[in-house]
C-alpha cells in the first residue's frame, strides 16, 4: 500500500515545474501523461487538492438517524461520517489522539461513542473526548473535550442531502463554491421536496487507473462510447451506442465542473424526454421547483453525466433490467478515490426519488447496477482502458520523449443563445469540458492553502467556532490562538 | 436422469454435486460458456451481494445490495457481449483458474433440489504480464434435478472480500 509522504522542498520544485508544464501543455490542447501516475504528483494532488477543498462524503439519507455512521475516505485517510446525538453531520478523522490508534473498524454502524482498542479512549459521537480510564490515576483531572477531541473536519455542508467536508477552513460556502454548478444539481436532484434517497451502501472496487482518468471521462467524454461501449450494441443490448456522441451535448459550470447532456428522445423515442423517466415517476414531479430554462434543459438534453471537481460524478441514464421491458433511468453517484499513484478505488451508489414507487426503485437498482459496479457490463470497459493510461505515465520511454495526450478535436464554441448559467455547446466533441477539469487541476496544485494545526484547530474551535478561526494560520497566529484558550480557560477556572 | 433426491442415497447426491461443480469449473475455465449456459436453469438467480465490514457475520450482506444480480437473460446476454470481442475488460480474456472445495451437500426442501455450498478460489491472470488476482468467494448453490441433468437455478456467491480487489466482475464466480 502505498504511504503517503508531504511533498519535501525539493519535490517542489519538481511539482511546479510539472504543473508549468501541464498549463504550457493545455494551452496547445496536449495533456503530459506523467500526472497519470507519479509519487511526488500524487502526494501533492493529496496535500493540495483533497484535504484543501469541498470533497464529497455520501448522503444524508445514509446516516438517517442521530448516532449513525458510515466509514468514508479523504484523500488517503480513512474518515468517520456520522450525524451526532444532537443531529449534526460530522466527519471525524479515525484516528484516536491518545497514540494514533484506528478507532472506528466496521464500515457502517449506530453508536454513541467511539472507544480506542488500544488504552480505551472514548469519544462522543461529535468528536469530543469522553474519557479514559482510571482517569484518576492516570490523568488526575478531565482532559479537555475539544482540545483532545477527534480531529474533525472544520467545514461540513449539504446539498440536496449530499455532504462534502473541507479540511481547511479557506473555502468558501459549498454552495459559492458549487457556483453555477449547483443549477444544474437543482435541475437533477430538485424535481421534488423529498428529493432523492440511496438505496444501498456502495460498492466498491479497486482499479489499477489514475482517479483522474475517471473524472476526466465523466467531465466530458460521450466520443468513446461509441468504441469502448461498443459491445452492448453489438450483442443486440442497446441498439446505436456508436452513434451517441452525435447527440450529445455539453454545459460548462466553469472551475472544472461540468455535464454531458443527451438528447434521448432522440436517441430512443419521442417519449424519452425527462431521462425516460415513466409515468409513474414523473406524474409525482413538482415542475414548478425549477426555473424556465431547467425544464426546457430536462425535457430535451437533461444532463445525463458529470463531475464535480475533484472526484465526483454522476449518471443518469435510461436502460432495460429485464428482457423485452423499455429502458428506465437509473441514478448513480460515484466517487474516484485515490488511493495511490496510478491506483483508485471506484466507490459508486444508487439513488432514486424518495418519492418514486418501491417497485420502481427495485427495477432502477437492477437497471444501474447492470450497467455500472464491478459487474456493469458498460463499467467493466472502462476501467480497463484507463489502466493503459497509469502504465504510460510510469513509462520511462514515454516520459523522456515527453510523451503528450491529444486534446485537438475540431471546437465549434459555446451556442450564444444559451439562457442558462455557464456555457452550453451543441455538440460534445471538442475536448473542451476535459480541459477545463484540468485547468481547475493546475489552479489547485499551484495553491497553498492551509490544513491547521490539530490543537490550533481544537483552540479555535473552544474559542467560539472553527469559523472564526484564521484561514492561513502561521505558528504565530497558532500560538496566539492557544495561549487565548488557555487564558479563557484560566479566566473560567 | 430420472431419479428424484429422496431416490438417491446421501453419496449419490454427493459425487452428483461434486461432480458438477468440478465440470462447471472447467467449463468456465476453458471459456466453453455455451455449454456452461446448458447447465444453468432457465429460472436461474444469480446474485453477488455487497459486503461490508461488520462485527455481525449475517450483517455484512443484509443490506440487500448487489454487486450483480441476474436473471437467466442477463446471465446469457453477459456470454453474448464476451463473445463480440470488443468487451475490452476480457480482451484477451483472463485466464483463470477456479479450486473448488469444502462441498456441503444437502437434500433440498423439494424433492428435485440439492442445496450445495462450495468455496472456491478462482485465480485470474488479466492482460500480458500482470501478477494474477485471486477471487476468493463462497456460493451457496441450489441444483435441480432434470431429465437432462443438474441444472443450476439459485447461486448466491459472497465475495471474501469488502472492497474487490479485482478490477471488474468480467468473469463469472
Amino acid at each position: 500500500m502505498h504511504r503517503y509522504q508531504s511533498p519535501s522542498p525539493d519535490d517542489a520544485a519538481y511539482i511546479d515545474a510539472v504543473v508549468d508544464r501541464v498549463e504550457a501543455s493545455l494551452d496547445e490542447s496536449l495533456l503530459p501523461v506523467d500526472i497519470f501516475n507519479d509519487d511526488r504528483i500524487f502526494a501533492a494532488e493529496m496535500q493540495r487538492i483533497f484535504t484543501k477543498n469541498w470533497v464529497f462524503m455520501g448522503h444524508e439519507s445514509e446516516i438517517p438517524n442521530k448516532g449513525d455512521f458510515v466509514m468514508r475516505r479523504i484523500g488517503v485517510d480513512r474518515v468517520i461520517l456520522v450525524r451526532d446525538s444532537t443531529g449534526t453531520i460530522r466527519v471525524l478523522n479515525n484516528h484516536c489522539r491518545h497514540r494514533g490508534t484506528e478507532i472506528c473498524h466496521e464500515d457502517s454502524g449506530n453508536t454513541s461513542v467511539f472507544k480506542c482498542p488500544y488504552h480505551g479512549w472514548a469519544y462522543k459521537n461529535d468528536g469530543d473526548w469522553a474519557g479514559a480510564p482510571l482517569m484518576k490515576d492516570a490523568y488526575g483531572e478531565k482532559l479537555d473535550a475539544r482540545d483532545w477531541g477527534l480531529l474533525r473536519a472544520p467545514k461540513v455542508e449539504t446539498l440536496f442531502g449530499f455532504v462534502f467536508a473541507s479540511l481547511s477552513e479557506d473555502v468558501p460556502p459549498l454552495r459559492e463554491a458549487l457556483g453555477d454548478a449547483v443549477w444544474a444539481f437543482e435541475a437533477i436532484f430538485n424535481l421534488h421536496e423529498d428529493g432523492v434517497e440511496v438505496l444501498g451502501p456502495p460498492e466498491v472496487f479497486t482499479v489499477k487507473a489514475d482517479w483522474k482518468n475517471g473524472a476526466e471521462n465523466f467531465a466530458g467524454d460521450a466520443y468513446h462510447v461509441g468504441t469502448t461501449h461498443y459491445s452492448n450494441t453489438l450483442d443486440g443490448f442497446i441498439p446505436g451506442l456508436n452513434n451517441v456522441a452525435v447527440a450529445a451535448h455539453g454545459y460548462d459550470f466553469g472551475n472544472g465542473n461540468s455535464f454531458i447532456g443527451h438528447s434521448i428522445h432522440e436517441l430512443i423515442a419521442p417519449p424519452f424526454t425527462l431521462w425516460g423517466y415513466p409515468e409513474e415517476v414523473r406524474s409525482q414531479f413538482q415542475f414548478d421547483r425549477l426555473d424556465d430554462v431547467q425544464r426546457e434543459m430536462i425535457e430535451n438534453r437533461p444532463p445525463t453525466i458529470g463531475t464535480i471537481f475533484p472526484n465526483l460524478s454522476y449518471l443518469r441514464f435510461p436502460q432495460p433490467y429485464k428482457e423485452n421491458e423499455w429502458p428506465i433511468p437509473f441514478t448513480n453517484i460515484r466517487v474516484w478515490q485515490p488511493v495511490a499513484p496510478g491506483v483508485m478505488e471506484l466507490w459508486t451508489w444508487e439513488f432514486e426519488y424518495t418519492c418514486a414507487p418501491q417497485e420502481y426503485k427495485d427495477k432502477a437498482y437492477l437497471a444501474g447496477q447492470y450497467g455500472f459496479g464491478s459487474g456493469g457490463v458498460f463499467e467493466q470497459d472502462d476501467t480497463v482502458v484507463w489502466e493503459g493510461i497509469a502504465k504510460a505515465g510510469k513509462s520511462s520511454w514515454a516520459r523522456e520523449a515527453g510523451m503528450r495526450l491529444h486534446l485537438r478535436q475540431k471546437r465549434n464554441g459555446p451556442d450564444p443563445e444559451w439562457q442558462g448559467p455557464g456555457r452550453y455547446y451543441e455538440s460534445i466533441l471538442g475536448e473542451y469540458l476535459q480541459e477545463e477539469f484540468y485547468r481547475r487541476w493546475v489552479k489547485e496544485m499551484r495553491s497553498h492553502k492551509t490544513t491547521q494545526p490539530a490543537e490550533i484547530r481544537a483552540a479555535g474551535i473552544a474559542a467560539g467556532g472553527a469559523e472564526t478561526v484564521g484561514t492561513t494560520a502561521s505558528t504565530e497566529t497558532a500560538l496566539a490562538a492557544i495561549a487565548e484558550t488557555e487564558k479563557k480557560q484560566g479566566a473560567l477556572a | 436422469m430420472t431419479s428424484e433426491q429422496v431416490d438417491l442415497t446421501a453419496e449419490q447426491l454427493r459425487h452428483l454435486a461434486e461432480d458438477f461443480l468440478a465440470r462447471e469449473a472447467k467449463l468456465l475455465d476453458e471459456r466453453r460458456y455455451d455449454q456452461w449456459l446448458e447447465m444453468i436453469d432457465d429460472d436461474v438467480l444469480y446474485e453477488v451481494p455487497i459486503r461490508a465490514a461488520k462485527f455481525d457475520y449475517d450483517e455484512e450482506t443484509s443490506a440487500g445490495a448487489f454487486r450483480i444480480r441476474d436473471d437467466r437473460y442477463l446471465l446469457a446476454l453477459r456470454v453474448k457481449r464476451l463473445a463480440t470481442g470488443q468487451a475490452w475488460a476480457e480482451v484477451a480474456p483472463s485466464r483463470t483458474l477456479r479450486v473448488v472445495g469444502s462441498v456441503i451437500v444437502e437434500r433440498g426442501e423439494l424433492p428435485d433440489v440439492i442445496n450445495v455450498e462450495s468455496a472456491v478460489l478462482l485465480y485470474r491472470q488479466r492482460g500480458h504480464d500482470e501478477l494474477g488476482d485471486i477471487i476468493p468467494v463462497r456460493r451457496t448453490d441450489r441444483l435441480r434435478i432434470t431429465d437432462t441433468g443438474l441444472k443450476l437455478f439459485r447461486r448466491h456467491a459472497v465475495l471474501a472480500t469488502a472492497i474487490l480487489h479485482t478490477p471488474n466482475l468480467g468473469v463469472f464466480l
